[in-house]
Parts: C-alpha cells; structure tokens; sequence
C-alpha cells in the first residue's frame, strides 16, 4: 500500500444537517430570550398561563441557547473540521446520523417538558432524568465517532484544534454525568443524590464547566480552524496555542466555586475558585490575541469579508468576557454583582458576541462550500454584523448599569447602617425598568440580524447544489497506534497519575496519610526524574509519542480535568455533612411543605428568588439573619438561586400571612405594587399531587434526609391535617380554597423557609442518622 | 457573621498549592512549546491550509 493514493469523500451531509438545525435552533432560542426579557417589563406577556411563565420559559432560553444552538453548531464545526484535519472521513454514517437525530429529538423533548414543568431545577441541568440518560446515550455516540475517525485518519500529528475537541468530549461526559446523578420517583420526576451546600458545589461546578467546555473548548478549536483558514494564513503562534490549550484546561475546571463567593460555602472553596478565576485572565487573552494576530496582515479584508468580520469581532468578544469574568470573581467586586443583572450582561457578552458571531462567521464560510456556490448576499451579511453589534452593545451596557444601581440601591443603608435607604425591594426594581427595556431592544437587534442570515443562507442553499469534500492521501500517512496497553501504562500518564493521586491524599488525608502522601509525592517527582535521565528518552519524545496518540492524550486530559474536580468535589461530598452544619440544621419538611416545595421548583421560582442571604449589612437588614450551611443541607435539590430579580425568600417563613401569600400569587400587584412578577392563577384552581408523595418520601430518606418513616396513609393524614388547618387560617381571611389545591401546599413550604433548630456541630454528628 | 469574615490563614494552603500545581504544568508546556522543531511546528500549523476539491452530494437526486 505505501505510496498508494487513496481518495476521501468527506461526510459534509451531516455538517449540513448540524447548521441548518443550529441555525433554527438559534433563532428559537434567542426568541425565547427576547420574550422573556419583554415578560421583566411587560408581565402581562405571562397571559396568566402556565406554560408560558418566566419561570417555565427561562430554563427553555438557556437550554436552547446552549445545547440546542451552540451545541448544534460545534457539531458542524467539529464534524467538518476533523475530518480535514485527520484526512478521514467520519468514521461511522449510521452513528453520524444517529448522533444528529437524536440529538434533535432531545431538543424537541427539552422544548416540550419544560414549559410543562418537569425541571430539576438545576440550572442548565433542568431536563428531567429520562432525558438525561438519552443526553448521556446521544454524547456517548458522538464520541465513539470522533474517536473511531481519529483512530483511522490519515494524518499522524493532531492539530491543536481536535485537543480542544478531545478535551470538551471528555469533560462534558465527566460533568454531564456527575451533576445528573439523580434518583427517580417517577417516570418524570427525581431527586439529586446531593443536597445543600453539596448539590451547589456540584452544580456549579458542572454550571461553568458547561460554559468552559461547552461554550469555550470547543469554539477555541473552531477558531483555530476556521480563521487561518478565513485569513488564508496560518495561526500566528502554534507555540503558544499549545501553551493556550494546556492552562485552560488545567485552570479551567478549578474556577466554579466563584459562582457561590459569599455564601455559606466553605471559604477555602471560595478562595480557590477566586484565585483560579483570576489566573484564567492568562490563558484566555493569550488564546484571543493568538487569534487576532492570526489576522496579521490581513486585516484590510475585513472591510470585505464579513466571515472575517464576525470572526475578528467574535474573538474580542471572548476576550471582553474573559476579562470581564474574572473581574466579577473578585470578592469584593462579586459582593456587588452577584445576583443582579451585571452577570447577565457578562454572560450575554459571551453568548451573544463569542459563540454567535463564531457561529455567524462559520456558517457564512461553510454554506458557499457546503452547496457549492457563492455567498447569496455580502451586503446582508453585512447588515447583520451590525445589527448584531449594536444589539450586544445596547443589551450589555444596559445591563452593566442595571446591575450596579440596583446593587446599591439594595445595600444602601442610612442611621449609620442600621436601616436600609430602599426598605421596599420593588423601588430597587422601578428603577432599572428602563435598561431592562433597553435589554429587550438589544436582544431584539440581535434576534434580527439572525433572522437575516437565516434567509441569507436559505438563498444561498438554493443557488447551489449539495457538495463533498474530496481529497487525496498517501497511504502511508496513516497515524502511530501504541496499543491499548501502553495507552495507559506509559511514563507521563504514570507519573502524572501519581502525583495529582498522592496531593490529593497529601491535602485531604489524616494526619499519617498526609506525612505518607507527601513523602510519596516528593519520591514520585525523583523517581520520575532519575528514570528520564536513566533513559535514552527525554521528555519530549515522551510528550510527541502521546501527541500522536489521541488515546493517552486523552487519558492526561482526563487527568488534568479531574485534579481540579476531586479537589472541590471529594472532600465536600464524602464529609459528614451533619458535622459541618454551623450552628443550625434544617427541620425536614412535612408532607405538605414537601409537596409545596416541588411546585416551588415546577415552576422556576428558583429563576427569581435566591434562598441565601450574603453576610452583609444590607442583605441582613433586607432579609433577615444571613443563611448557614446546616440550613439548606437537606434539600435536594438546593434552591440558593443566581439572581435576585425578586428578593431572596430564605427567611420568608412567618415575615408575611397566609392570606398575604395567597393574594399573592392570585395577583402579585394586590400585595407588592409594581411587581413584574407573574400572576399564579392555576394554583388556585389545580389540586396538588399526593399520589406521588410516598415515592418522593422514600426517596429523601434513601438520600439521608431525616423524614419519619410513614405509610401512605400517614402521609395523606398529615398532608390533610397541616392543609386544613392552612385553608381554616385562610377562611378567617375571607379566602375560601378546598385544602387540596396547590397553593395551600406552595403556602405551608414558603413558611417553612428559614425555619431551623439551632445546634452544636457536635451534638449534631452524634444525631445524623435519620430518625426512625 | 464576624466567622465568615475573619481571615484563617489556613485557608490559604490550597490555592497556595493550586497555584504550584499550575505553576509547574505551564512551566513544564512553556519549556515544551518552545522546543518544538520548526518542521513540526510549519507542519501543524498549516495543517488548516490544506486544499481540497468538491464533490455533487451522491445522496441528492439530480433531475
């Protein structure tokens, strides 16, 4: 076979599949956001109608946004550019399509279960277990494609690109699977084996490890693709994207913890995730001026081609976000902007600027090439980059000034900090009405210009025909194999294994298996050095060897991915989580409240409110004394939220009446003038479910939640009891509701919040088993 | 509250260690990078240059 010229037909009819269905995808998505942004301002758009709250139809935004647009996309990306990149075609069609199909099949069943309310309230991990398992399913194909077509290339070396590849097909399976780990009480209902302080960690942990390895990994390797190949030029420093690609990955994954600064988690954690957020500054602008200086001498093209144009404007935008990040990692910055609409922005700034101008640019070069043909209109592209720009622009400007007047507005104290200067959360609200109008405007020109490269695209489709790549190979290009063995039985993947396994002991262990794991950890470091100078092999060899191997690339991947995640997970989900309550623990909740807390997260309460007062002046006078972690460690899943577009309800229990709460939901404005929150007319009206209650009991006390062992008629009885004595308190109000509907329960559990005994940690180790 | 505001020096070990940690994998990739061979690096690099031909989709039916 050497010197044999074989020709590949790539398989582009997939790339063609994955842009169309990113292109509608993204236009679904970012219409679910405008409307939703229109719903902050207008809430009549809710139409007093279930399935189209706010707090239904956020989850379906940034599930669509992320999986269904991005993920779409960096599937075109991906499928297109590896198989040139390794000289392959795909190494599978039936998986292929299996993979596309399926795909789209989960989006369509996202698109339908959650405006129907079956979440877990996990944000970005809302989809519901069935679903998950095909999400794990789904991804398991595609990376059995990507593998296998990398295992028969053609091409010896891997581009820096297929790392960022490799990297985000690993890590998403790892995060994917972690956070989902749920225990069903039903066909569409479960409960997350982690609680409290620890099911927080884990998600966001997994939450910006999705924007990393979802959002970032796979996109960076797209750039690398795509803009030498836009500029006709190659990447400026191959160097330093290697550089680039190893210190995000091993930074990367630390980072989550500053999604949670302030909070009850622990503060080591914090500190971690801050300093690590911080470091990440490196990496990202090293990665995006790699990108810039790609254009180098080519910049004069951008007054012509808009690929270029929304490539050059995409990546600054990854530099703008990758700034902004870490900024609001700060403590003392975060204190400020947590919880308000400054993250949004920042989170926009990426989405909108990095992953869909990347899209834009991608689908603008591909679809010339993917039907043969001519781009169908410069000048519409054209439009679309600025309406584009503007609306990012328009929409994260609102959003940075929104975010920090009502920050101080809310901490905003008088009588030397002992009232605060805007006692009624609703004046915070008024007056960031107008930017929160401006979001809309933004978001509207950038839903706009999608628009217009949709029907750009369709017209292009149209005056071509659908074509193959082709190329020509020379046999004996084909790529090193090393065997299944030595994929993990080889000197870097050894010694790195060793040395992130004996720090790992050497922090977490006791006090002899620390002194142990330290003295191992110094002898691994030696030994590894006097094997390499013992052998006629040096450090480069070994890493080019592995380079060439995708396998053992991945297994050191793997293993830098995984250093930062046993740090933060293993310790918080393997201590006894009774012991590190502080001084209080949570009461479990009666049958009622339970049953309340399931419609709370039903309906996305959680996309509104937070339950986790800061310990700052401002939030303790607002809401109430600030929240420990022995408050919340019962609840799966934890509900401490992200933003505070309503004010935070931890301490809500006894702070208003039933009748208050009831009036409430009816008509938010009877109670809080100036509301934008929703009307709950149904709550009213539908009867809550109890038939599922002893399923969803069984399951808490299988979690450890300390619950009393009740039969099912117990739980009906209690359920009755506690309703009735609710729908009386009402009746003395002039309300008359039948004690089964689903507003008496959502009452018991709102005044269940914030409830706990106090207790020393001690006392509470020798109580945790449940009771019987 | 003044527990979780105090400073614990303690809790300044593992982002001491975090950052060694890093520290030594991007000394260990800067020292790597930089001595990759100029072939190699050309090779790479203009791996995304490569030209292609194209071929009519034999999966679309013509007229």
């Amino acid at each position: 076979m050497n010197g044999q010229k074989l020709t590949i037909e790539f398989n582009d009819r997939i790339v063609r599949l994955f842009m169309i269905a990113a292109i509608f995808w993204g236009a679904v998505g970012m219409l679910a956001g405008v409307f939703i942004a229109a719903q902050l301002n207008f809430h009549f758009l809710n139409f007093d109608t279930s399935w189209l709250t706010f707090g239904r139809l956020r989850p379906l935004h940034t599930n669509a946004v992320i999986f269904a647009f991005v993920g779409n996309m960096m599937f075109a990306g991906i499928y297109h550019s590896t198989q040139r990149l390794v000289k392959a075609r795909l190494a599978s069609d039936f998986l292929s399509n299996l993979h596309f199909w399926g795909w789209q099949l989960i989006i369509v069943a996202a698109a339908i279960t959650l405006p129907l309310g079956f979440t877990r309230s996990k944000e970005y991990a809302e989809l519901i277990w069935p679903i998950n398992i095909a999400v794990a399913v789904v991804w398991v194909v595609f990376a059995i494609n990507f593998f296998w077509t990398l295992a028969i290339r053609n091409e010896k070396t891997l581009y820096v690109a297929i790392w960022f590849y490799i990297s985000t097909v690993i890590t998403v399976a790892m995060l994917y699977i972690v956070n989902h780990l749920s225990i069903p009480t039903g066909l569409l209902h479960s409960y997350p084996v982690f609680g409290g302080v620890q099911d927080a960690l884990v998600q966001w942990w997994y939450g910006h490890n999705a924007v990393a390895f979802f959002l970032t990994t796979p996109i960076l390797g797209i750039m690398y693709y795509y803009l030498p190949k836009a500029a006709e030029r190659p990447v400026y420093s191959y160097r330093l994207s290697v550089v680039h690609f190893w210190s995000l990955v091993f930074l990367y994954i630390w980072a989550g913890p500053h999604h949670l600064l302030h909070t009850a988690l622990p503060h080591w954690l914090q500190s971690l995730g801050m300093l690590f957020s911080l470091m990440l500054w490196a990496p990202s602008w090293g990665g995006m001026l790699n990108g810039l200086l790609t254009l180098r001498g080519a910049w004069d093209k951008l007054r012509t081609d808009p690929v270029l144009k929304f490539f050059a404007a995409g990546v600054t935008f990854y530099g703008m976000a990758t700034f902004e990040g870490p900024l609001l990692s700060i403590k003392s910055v975060n204190a400020l902007s947590h919880y308000t609409d400054w993250t949004i922005g920042h989170v926009h700034g990426g989405a909108l600027g990095w992953n869909g101008f990347m899209a834009a640019g991608l689908f603008y070069w591909l679809a010339p090439r993917l039907w043969n043909t001519k781009l169908y209109s410069i000048p519409a592209a054209n439009m679309h980059f600025w309406l584009g720009t503007f609306g990012i622009l328009l929409y994260v400007a609102a959003m940075w000034v929104s975010g920090p007047t009502q920050a101080l507005m809310l901490s905003s104290t008088v009588e030397s900090g002992t009232i605060l200067k805007y006692p009624n959360f609703v004046e915070t609200l008024n007056a960031i009405r107008p930017m929160m109008l401006f979001r809309v405007l933004g978001g509207g020109l950038f839903l706009a210009g999608w628009v217009v490269l949709a029907w750009n695209i369709w017209m292009t489709i149209r005056s071509g025909r659908p074509s193959n790549g082709v190329i020509e190979v020379h046999a004996e290009q084909t790529a090193p194999n090393l065997g299944m063995v030595a994929t993990f039985v080889n000197p870097p993947v050894i010694y790195a294994t060793l040395v992130v396994v004996f720090a790992m002991t050497w922090a977490f262990g006791g006090d002899f298996l620390s002194i142990a794991s330290l003295v191992a950890l110094v002898m691994t470091c030696l030994f590894a050095w006097i094997h390499l100078e013992n052998s006629e092999a040096t450090w480069g060899q070994w890493y080019d060897k592995l380079l060439a191997n995708s396998f053992p690339f991945t297994v050191l991947v793997v293993i830098a991915v995984f250093a930062g995640g046993i740090v933060q997970i293993v310790p918080l989900v393997t201590v006894d989580r009774d012991s590190v309550v502080e001084d209080r623990i949570q009461v479990p909740y009666t049958p009622l409240e339970l049953a309340g807390r399931d419609i709370y997260v039903r309906e996305g309460c959680y996309n509104c409110h937070s339950q986790m007062i800061r310990p700052f002046v401002g939030e303790v006078l607002r809401y109430g004394d600030y929240s420990r972690l022995g408050e919340s460690v019962y609840d799966h899943p934890h509900q401490w939220g992200s933003k505070r577009t309503g004010p935070d309800l931890a301490r809500e229990g006894g702070r208003n009446s039933n009748a208050w709460h009831y009036r409430h939901m009816e008509n938010p404005r009877s109670t809080s003038i100036g509301s934008n929150m929703p009307a709950y007319p149904w709550l009213l009206e539908h009867d809550a479910d109890t038939a599922s209650l002893p399923s969803k009991i069984r399951v808490q006390r299988l979690l450890g939640v300390p619950m009393e062992d009740m039969s099912p008629e117990e739980i009906q009885r209690r359920y009755d009891e506690q309703a009735a004595s609710i729908a009386d308190e009402l009746r003395a109000a002039d309300i008359y509701v039948a004690p089964e509907k689903e507003v008496v329960a959502l009452i018991a559990y709102l005044q269940k919040l914030g409830l706990s005994k106090p207790v020393e940690p001690a006392v509470a180790q020798r109580s945790a088993s449940p009771t019987p | 509250m003044i527990s979780r505001l105090e400073f614990d020096p303690w809790q300044l070990l593992f982002p001491a260690i975090g950052f060694c940690l890093f520290a030594a994998v991007f000394i260990c990739v800067v020292i790597r990078a930089g001595q990759m061979r100029r072939p190699s690096v050309d090779h790479l690099q203009n791996l995304p240059l490569e030209e292609e031909s194209s071929r009519a989709d034999s999966h679309v039916r013509t007229k």
